[in-house]
């Protein structure tokens, strides 16, 4: 790859990165929701890879851990749903209940539903990363 | 004179083992305390939506068999910290994988502990299914054996398939009395169809654990597992979790006098197949294998037969069996780790080499033939007594049963350690032995001193008969009619082991037509054309991409298209007006329609990849233009991924093939039949867009309501809200397919080199 690429790619991971969570927390608020920021973490690690190839990326990013983050972010979204069920609410009951007033951070509100988005995010970032992972690298395990 | 052969230190305890052990004792002692104190009672919400709750209870039926669970489990696990190490080093294999024994081993004590101690039917058969997990684990522990992985596979199908029918039995006793709870249904249930058909199929769930006949084929089997799991599953866990079932749903069955025939009827069968097998087989733990089939029969028979007598006589029989048969199943593995030699005929004479597990495992032999200073002895006596109440038909095929075990017993022991062999005996770790002697200890201070044993099955029995159901343990020495029948087993069981040498024709011809057309040989055929019918669908579906879509396409424009011809058309199709501000619109959808039909021209992959995601982009743009932001941006991202995917994908395959395939030009039929079925699935996909565009948008309140409670979940993007909230379950499920999906495809392109 051109040294070009390999400029641009390092530059724009940590603005990526930042878009994504930025798609992420916003969404309830503004275009964008989980999946799309899943997607555009993907697009980012995929940028990686395309440019310094399958090494260098695996070296220096955790990308070995992409199916632990599939099912953590699973694990995450199972957790909001059955959460309150444990509690003797309804499944998927987010808090704060209608009515109530959210914590604020800033213009940040916080609320369960986010939480559930986040384990979309993670799920999507992972699902993708273990697809990447296997195409580019696709004999990994293989002895 | 000290039993040399039980003098090796062997290698060091593994910590996983010791871990184990520990978990078991501590399940012991917990136990006992609890029961001391007065019992314990957990009931907490599980899932209230449902109306499900954890709820567990420490009564007399959980306590012994939660005893039987730990106390038998620190014994073998004990056994299996010398054992292990020895069946991995046999194999080749590293000592690490030692832990995975041993914690599947755990993870069957806890599952078994929780199912005898749930209330709750439905927490149960969680519990149910997860001794199946674990027993899949450790009867497929040797993986690399084919036969183990398939004798692993089966005792799962047959226990778990058989499960599901529980499953129904639980369903069906809800819908019909509102509950789960197993006190308030037999405190509610009444004869009837709701209770007949759900007691057969707890019958059949619980039968095929206990590995009755006819469904008994995969114990024998699951003798592919390394002897601890043997010992340990095949008396205190695995099959007695039927038998407990049955107890703890005989208040339930006994509504329906016929199920309790039935459960006879299979018991008895069971005796009778178990034991004449059990005299034929020369495989040691084959041999024990068949008895255990022979002796969860006894139980089983007891359980049908029902009230005082039957239930105080199944507890006490599986109180004794697990405490015998696991001692047996440890000598075959210590008997053959000293000799190497693992049949009948190529063993004897070992009583002068090894007595102390001679010793130990007599005791144990003794006592499951119900000899006299045993605590066999009175299991006997309860099932001579149980039967001679029923009907003297029984009472006559009771002794006949003892018989049977009586012989094949005595074959087993008197095969090991009397007479002579040339067999070679190395020396044994002391954890190989003591376990087993100590076993046999137990079995004689319970002849002796029958008082614990008795209270403990008796608590149990009370439970199991919804009354009380005294375990009456003493020796009488008259002519009453257990103790005629019991010298009649004797005498008839020692003819049978003198004179076996002749029947043994008779044996082979019955175990040859069992495996010729018993329901083992079902099995295989049942899973073999299972298989070979997926095989069949799996080849339809792969074969050719294009037919199939050809076959969904064709069939589906032709039905369109005789819609449209027949529906009266009128103003259905309009060609609305066009303002300036569309123009955009229009030019986006031109550029859609031209990189479509560019589509269809490269041979190249990576151009026709390239020119299929541009329509994808031109789509994008008018969903914006639309207002429609959030589908655009997930329409541009999911189109880039895929576009990079596709090239992804394209390095994957090889040039040549790549190359040899864009040249690839089909027969000019071909190509005008797919031009054909490509240009009328558009034409006719495009009549039907247009005619639901050129209807006015219906006001849909659904929408409207989304709009309005938005704001009250907190959110302004209503597509979002949508997604994690209203409509979250089906977020939830899309992910996980989604998960589902990229597990799929990293294993098939890991396996891709592989094969």
């Amino acid at each position: 790859m051109s040294l070009l690429t390999r400029f641009v790619s390092r530059l724009l991971l940590a603005p990526v990165l930042i878009v994504a969570v930025g798609i992420l927390v916003k969404g309830y608020a503004d275009v964008g929701d989980g999946f799309a920021a899943g997607v555009v973490a993907a697009l980012a690690l995929l940028l990686q890879y395309v440019a310094f190839g399958s090494d260098a990326v695996e070296s220096a990013l955790p990308i070995r851990w992409a199916p632990g983050i599939a099912v953590a972010g699973l694990a995450l979204a199972v957790l909001v749903f059955a959460g309150p069920m444990a509690l003797g609410d309804r499944p998927l009951e987010h808090l704060p209940a209608p009515g109530d007033e959210p914590v604020h951070i800033g213009s940040l509100e916080l609320i369960t539903a986010v939480v559930f988005d986040v384990g979309v995010f993670l799920l999507v970032l992972g699902a993708v990363g273990t697809i990447i992972g296997s195409l580019i690298d696709p004999d990994e395990e293989a002895p | 004179m000290p039993d040399r052969s039980a003098d090796v230190t062997g290698p060091r305890i593994a910590r996983s083992a010791l871990a184990a052990v520990l978990v078991a004792v501590a399940a012991f002692v917990a136990t006992w305390v609890a029961w001391e104190a007065g019992g314990f009672e957990v009931d907490l919400p599980w899932a209230p939506v449902w109306d499900l709750r954890l709820s567990l209870e420490l009564d007399g039926l959980a306590l012994l068999y939660a005893v039987l669970a730990a106390g038998i489990g620190a014994v073998v696990f004990a056994y299996a910290s010398a054992y292990v190490p020895r069946h991995l080093a046999h194999q080749g294999r590293p000592r690490g994988e030692e832990a995975r024994l041993h914690g599947a081993m755990v993870l069957f004590l806890v599952s078994m502990l929780g199912l005898v101690l749930a209330r709750d039917l439905i927490l149960l058969f969680v519990f149910w299914d997860l001794t199946a997990v674990a027993s899949w684990l450790l009867i497929g522990f040797d993986r690399a054996n084919r036969p183990a992985r398939l004798s692993a596979l089966m005792a799962l199908l047959v226990t778990t398939i058989t499960a599901v029918l529980l499953l129904i039995a639980i369903l069906v006793l809800r819908s019909e009395y509102g509950t789960t709870q197993i006190d308030e249904l037999v405190a509610v249930a009444r004869p009837g169809w709701a209770v007949a058909l759900a007691g057969v199929l707890i019958a059949v769930a619980a039968l095929t654990k206990s590995a009755q006949a006819p469904l008994h084929f995969w114990l024998p089997r699951a003798m592919a597992a390394p002897t601890p799991v043997s010992a340990y599953l095949h008396s205190a866990a695995m099959v007695a979790a039927g038998v407990f079932l049955v107890s703890r749903t005989h208040p339930l069955l006994a509504l329906e006098p016929a199920l309790l025939d039935g459960i006879l009827a299979v018991g008895l069968a069971s005796i009778v197949v178990g034991g004449l097998l059990a005299l034929w087989a020369t495989d040691l733990k084959r041999l024990l294998a068949y008895s255990t089939i022979s002796q969860y029969g006894y139980v089983a028979t007891m359980l049908g037969i029902g009230g005082a007598a039957g239930a105080a006589g199944a507890c006490l029989y599986v109180l004794v069996h697990a405490i015998a048969k696991s001692a047996l199943f440890m000598t075959a593995g210590a008997v053959t780790e000293a000799t190497g030699r693992k049949e009948l005929p190529r063993l004897g004479g070992l009583a002068r080499r090894m007595p102390l597990l001679a010793a130990g495992s007599g005791a144990a032999a003794a006592t499951l033939a119900a000899l006299p200073l045993t605590l066999g002895f009175f299991k006997d006596e309860l099932f001579f007594k149980a039967a001679a109440e029923r009907g003297t038909w029984l009472a006559v095929a009771a002794v006949i049963s003892a018989a049977l075990t009586l012989a094949y017993i005595g074959r087993f022991w008197g095969g090991v350690f009397l007479g002579r062999s040339d067999a070679t005996v190395r020396p044994l770790e002391r954890r190989l032995v003591w376990p087993i002697a100590a076993l046999g200890a137990l079995a004689v201070a319970g002849g002796l001193v029958p008082g614990p044993f008795a209270e403990l099955a008796q608590e149990a029995a009370d439970v199991t008969a919804a009354g009380p159901a005294p375990v009456d343990v003493a020796y009488h020495a008259d002519t009453r009619t257990e103790n005629v029948m019991a010298v009649a087993a004797w005498l008839t069981g020692a003819l049978l082991l003198a004179g076996r040498a002749r029947l043994q024709g008779l044996l082979s011809a019955i175990a040859r037509a069992g495996q010729a057309i018993g329901p083992e040989r079902l099995y295989t055929v049942a899973l073999e054309g299972i298989n070979a019918l997926s095989n069949r669908i799996h080849d339809v579906e792969v074969r050719d991409l294009r037919a199939r879509i050809a076959a969904v396409l064709v069939p589906a424009s032709g039905l369109i298209a005789l819609g449209v011809i027949f529906t009266p058309t009128g103003s259905t199709y309009e060609v609305g007006r066009l303002v300036g501000a569309d123009v955009p619109l229009v030019m986006m959808l031109g550029i859609g329609v031209l990189a479509a039909v560019a589509a269809t021209r490269p041979r190249r992959h990576l151009r026709l990849a390239l020119s299929l995601s541009a329509v994808g982009f031109a789509l994008a743009v008018v969903y914006a233009l639309l207002g429609a932001a959030d589908i655009a941006l997930v329409a541009v991202l999911v189109e880039t991924l895929f576009a990079l995917l596709f090239v992804g994908v394209f390095s994957l395959v090889p040039a040549r093939v790549l190359r040899r395939e864009s040249r690839r030009r089909g027969s000019p039929s071909a190509r005008l039949r797919n031009g054909l079925i490509a240009a009328t699935s558009g034409v006719v996909t495009m009549l039907v867009a247009w005619g639901a565009f050129s209807r006015p948008i219906p006001d849909d309140p659904s929408a409207q309501r989304h709009l309005a409670l938005a704001d009250e979940a907190h959110g302004k993007d209503v597509v979002t809200v949508i997604l994690a909230d209203f409509r979250g379950l089906d977020t939830l499920v899309e992910i996980t397919v989604v998960l589902v999906a990229a597990m799929a495809v990293a294993t098939l392109l890991h396996g891709r080199f592989r094969a």
